[in-house]
């Protein structure tokens, strides 16, 4: 087809563009790629480095205007007023003075480690409870037909729409009635019912691809049908079993209104202890994004230890069973 | 060590009583302990599910399985004590090989301790020569030592039966062949009664002892790898077993004194009684020609008719060639030697000797006359020969 005259190449660039097939071209889109994915970081980030950055400034400094982007002196107050607290509320104070001969006196009554303490307790509960119900509610169905199985998924699914805040008065109700209020198990179960439709969701993907020809494999090996869920679905489970726990986790993690509402101070999670320590006109907000940085330091160690199964785990059902 | 028997099976899919599928209909096979059945048809056929209600992965909806005479209806997959190999192998992907092979012996009742499995799993790897796999995981393998792991977690076992589903339809056409030399070996060696499924008929020719032949869940034709290569039971049988496949013609039968007549069109020719069994009261007959049996007249003469060909097509497969040529008859597929002079448009005059030709009836599609192997002359195709 190459007329005679021309380079014989030129046939085979009749489809290239400038952008796509010069290098300048390749330059611009990378710059313009790059560029976007700063902007979108940065708004992503933001949020989390103006935490860090007011963790390190004074009460002086946070109060300036206008603000400034780094702690100018840099300060370790809202840490030691976080730690100092948490020792005294602890009842700990006696024990650091004989051992170190350090007095620890603190304005503020806040024991980190305590609401840390609680969190995990609710966290891990409310994980267990939604992996549980959720795994064996997905597992049968997604292998048994049944009538209405459909509509169980829908309003499965609906439940996932509402809301919490929209069932807060009966649940407040249930609570009372069950004798609950004030406890953790109140939050583990809440919050596990609220995640376990999810889980099912997550977990049905999972199922759904899972090759017939291996539970019967294990059923030919002579496995009773908790054996084959044991020993079989469940290793192979465990990356989408994983992330289902870690979902249900973060939400029992960050949920303020329920344990707001159905707790009091001594039994606070860290979502409403971390409010405590806003007051009003005299919030000393480095004390608080201090204590939202040590917070967040145990849950974000677990993730990014298990964050690899985590993506897995939610994309195993879409890309291979 | 099992005699398996299927007495009147049968097995619907969906509701019985409005429009449940029917895959397999009344099957009666009877497999006398340690011999290897192969269930054999095309896809749909119900082959596969017959063999899962031999496992007791389905329930039959009528009829019995039994084992030894005992019926196992109800007795569930799990304490059936068979051994299975699936067409994918599903192998355990999260285990290793050593994890694998071991399982079933884990969950099985038989106190055995840890050494004792270990070594079993040991001496099973190496009867397999997969010894040097064992701390792999599936994921890691190929296709042919994947099987190799599944065929040894049914070994491991010896269980009362072997079940194999298709199990080399994932390999190769190398690996296939070896593998399906070596599970027969290996059967034979541990003497276990199997059964096997495939639709390939050539495996299941090599393979078996005796082939159950099925279609549209009914049983065609159960019987010996010569039986149903030379007597069908009926035209299904016929064309499905063999390769390549049978020419087929119309011909008119008429009866003399000591002899059939049979006119095509072009040919004519005279079969003797004696080398018929049934009584043919039918006017009208289907002549079959297996392409094996099939010469051409200058290399040898036969009694029965002869026909010229022009060849179409002519493909070499070593010492011998498939020739496809179309004659006054129609168009004829023959397996032929001396081939290196045909080109396409030669004319070629085939024959076939008399023995070698089958009849059926047109209208039942029943066998009237089979192929004799004892009359057969020098090599030429036995059931041993045939190729897919």
């Amino acid at each position: 087809m190459a007329t005679d005259n021309s380079d014989p190449t030129a046939e085979y660039r009749r489809n290239q563009s400038w952008l796509y097939d010069s290098k300048t071209g390749g330059y611009v889109r990378k710059t313009a790629i790059g560029l976007l994915t700063l902007v979108i970081g940065v708004f992503v980030l933001f949020p989390l480095y103006w935490m860090v950055a007011t963790a390190f400034k004074t009460t002086a400094e946070i109060q300036q205007i206008p603000p400034t982007v780094f702690p100018e002196n840099p300060s370790f107050e809202g840490f030691r007023l976080v730690i100092e607290s948490s020792i005294q509320a602890g009842g700990y104070a006696g024990l650091v003075n004989d051992l170190l001969g350090i007095t620890v006196t603190s304005a503020i009554d806040i024991n980190l480690l305590a609401l840390i303490v609680n969190s995990l307790k609710v966290a891990v509960g409310a994980g267990l409870i939604a992996v549980i119900l959720g795994t064996g509610a997905s597992y049968v169905l997604s292998r048994r037909e049944f009538r209405g199985k459909n509509l169980l998924m829908s309003l499965l699914l609906a439940s996932l729409m509402f809301p919490g805040t929209a069932i807060m008065v009966p649940e407040w109700e249930l609570i009372s009635t069950l004798g609950l209020f004030n406890t953790h198990l109140a939050l583990i179960l809440i919050y596990g019912a609220m995640t376990a439709p999810f889980v099912v969701w997550l977990m049905k993907g999972f199922f759904d691809d899972f090759p017939d020809s291996i539970i019967e494999a294990s059923q030919i090996d002579q496995c009773t049908p908790f054996e084959t869920f044991w020993y079989v679905l469940v290793p192979m489970a465990r990356n989408s079993l994983i992330a289902s726990f870690i979902f249900a986790f973060l939400l029992a993690w960050n949920e303020l209104v329920f344990a707001l509402t159905l707790l009091d101070n001594s039994k606070f999670t860290v979502p409403p202890g971390l409010l405590t320590f806003v007051q009003g006109f005299n919030t000393q907000w480095n004390v608080v994004a201090a204590a939202s940085i040590i917070v967040s330091i145990p849950v974000l160690a677990g993730l990014a230890y298990i964050q690899r199964y985590f993506v897995q785990g939610l994309t195993g059902g879409a890309i291979k069973g | 060590m099992t005699h398996l028997e299927l007495d009147s099976v049968k097995k619907v899919f969906g509701d019985p009583e409005k429009e449940g599928v029917v895959a397999v209909n009344d099957l009666d096979i009877d497999v006398p302990d340690g011999d290897f059945l192969v269930l054999l048809g095309p896809s749909g056929c119900g082959k596969t599910t017959t063999l899962r209600m031999i496992g007791g992965l389905e329930d039959p909806t009528e009829g019995e399985v039994r084992f030894d005479g005992t019926v196992v209806n109800d007795v569930k997959a799990r304490n059936r004590d068979v051994a299975m190999v699936f067409q994918d192998f599903a192998l355990y992907p999260h285990m290793t090989v050593r994890e694998n092979l071991g399982f079933g012996l884990r969950r099985e009742n038989n106190d055995m301790t840890d050494a004792e499995i270990n070594e079993r799993v040991t001496e099973v790897a190496e009867m397999l020569e997969i010894e040097e796999l064992l701390n792999n995981k599936p994921a890691q393998l190929s296709g042919g030592q994947k099987q190799r792991v599944a065929l040894g977690r049914a070994i491991i076992r010896e269980p009362r039966l072997f079940l194999f589903d298709e199990p080399l339809a994932n390999l190769d056409a190398k690996l296939r062949k070896t593998m399906r030399t070596e599970i027969d070996e290996l059967q034979s060696e541990v003497g276990i009664t199997s059964a096997y499924v495939t639709h390939n008929q050539e495996e299941a020719m090599t393979i078996a002892d005796k082939i159950a032949i099925l279609d549209d869940g009914e049983l065609q034709q159960l019987g010996t790898p010569d039986q149903v290569f030379n007597e069908p039971a009926n035209l299904f049988v016929a064309q499905f077993v063999g390769s390549p496949d049978m020419n087929l013609f119309e011909g008119a039968l008429s009866e003399r004194t000591d002899s059939y007549r049979i006119e095509m069109d072009v040919a004519s020719f005279d079969i003797p009684k004696r080398l018929v069994d049934t009584e043919i009261d039918t006017q009208d007959v289907l002549v079959g020609f297996r392409p094996q049996d099939l010469y051409q007249a200058r290399t040898r003469a036969t009694d029965g008719p002869d026909f010229e060909t022009q060849v179409r097509v002519v493909e070499p497969v070593g010492t011998e060639a498939i020739v496809h040529g179309t004659s006054a008859l129609g168009d004829v597929t023959a397996k032929v030697g001396r081939f290196h002079d045909l080109e396409p448009d030669d004319q070629m005059e085939l024959t076939i000797a008399p023995e070698h030709i089958y009849l059926f009836d047109p209208t039942t599609e029943s066998l009237l006359k089979g192929r004799l192997v004892t009359e057969r002359a020098e090599g030429g195709a036995s059931a041993d020969s045939v190729e897919a």
